[in-house]
């Protein structure tokens, strides 16, 4: 079997979408529990803790991080998730950040 | 037994458990019932055309004009014209998901015998949705963006906000219980 890594499989999704990647990013936000943003990646997307925490910790110290990429109905169903538990996301094209 | 300090604990492989006095009780229980009613569809009978509101699909696009409301259904898009297409397909779906999430925690609580709760990992998820939006409306009437964590606890006695501090700070006691609880659980 052919063995791709997340990078190679968002090309990959590019390359089908015929278009440039789209990103969700998280926004930081004074009421969320840090463990609670974690969890919430984990539930979501399947992160391990420590990829999660990573991102949640980013999402505390710069106000935001990038969670998810895929096309753009990827990350529109990624946002209405998120919302769904209380963090504030926005999707956008990836290359206009 | 269950030990009402310890807010959530894990009991068995798949189950999570808490002890709420009668008081407790009564604040989750109305609070989920404001977060159910706040949440409620803004349906225009005279201009929503009844099976696009059917399939979650309504007129308005506009972001809700209440500050709490804002909070708990945002903008996805900075852009407006975006944000708008995007809520009319999707606002009501979020609306009914967070309204489902209260009315779990609501039903948990009426049936709670001696004000011992027990959910699963589902009921779980279902508390934890409910109890942050909760506290995402209380944090927006307490300007927690505004306020630092000791400017709210010097607030006098007296004032409304003093008390609704005290339970923001118990809510957020209480999810943290039960994320420890389901985190530890799924190790």
């Amino acid at each position: 079997m052919v063995k791709v890594n997340e990078k190679v499989e968002e090309e990959l999704r590019a390359i089908f979408n015929g278009d440039v990647p789209w990103i969700t990013i998280v926004w930081d936000d004074p009421v969320n529990l840090m463990t609670y943003v974690t969890y919430v990646l984990m539930e979501l997307f399947g992160y391990s803790k420590e990829k999660a925490t990573e991102l949640m910790m980013k999402i505390h110290t710069e106000g935001k991080a990038v969670v998810s990429t895929g096309s753009r109905e990827e990350m529109e169903r990624d946002v209405a998730r998120i919302h769904e538990f209380g963090l504030w996301a926005t999707l956008q094209r990836g290359d206009q950040q | 037994m269950s030990d009402p300090q310890k807010g959530f604990y894990p009991h068995g492989d798949h189950a999570f458990i808490a002890n709420f006095s009668e008081s407790e009780r009564d604040v989750l229980t109305n609070l989920s019932e404001q977060i159910i009613e706040l949440l409620a569809e803004r349906i225009d009978h005279q201009s929503d055309d009844p099976l696009a509101v059917m399939v979650g699909i309504t007129s308005h696009d506009t972001p809700p004009e209440d500050e709490v409301l804002l909070r708990l259904l945002p903008n996805a898009y900075s852009d407006q014209v975006d944000a708008s297409e995007f809520r009319r397909y999707t606002e009501s779906t979020l609306r009914q998901k967070k309204q489902g999430h209260a009315m779990a925690m609501r039903s948990n609580l009426i049936a709670a015998i001696d004000g011992v709760v027990e959910i699963d990992r589902d009921g779980a998820n279902d508390w934890l949705g409910a109890i942050n939006d909760v506290r995402l409306a209380l944090g927006v009437r307490l300007k927690v963006e505004e306020n630092s964590p000791e400017e709210l606890q010097l607030l006098a006695p007296d004032d409304p906000m003093h008390g609704v501090y005290a339970v923001y700070g118990w809510l957020g006691w209480l999810q943290e219980s039960l994320l420890e609880a389901v985190m530890d659980g799924s190790q």
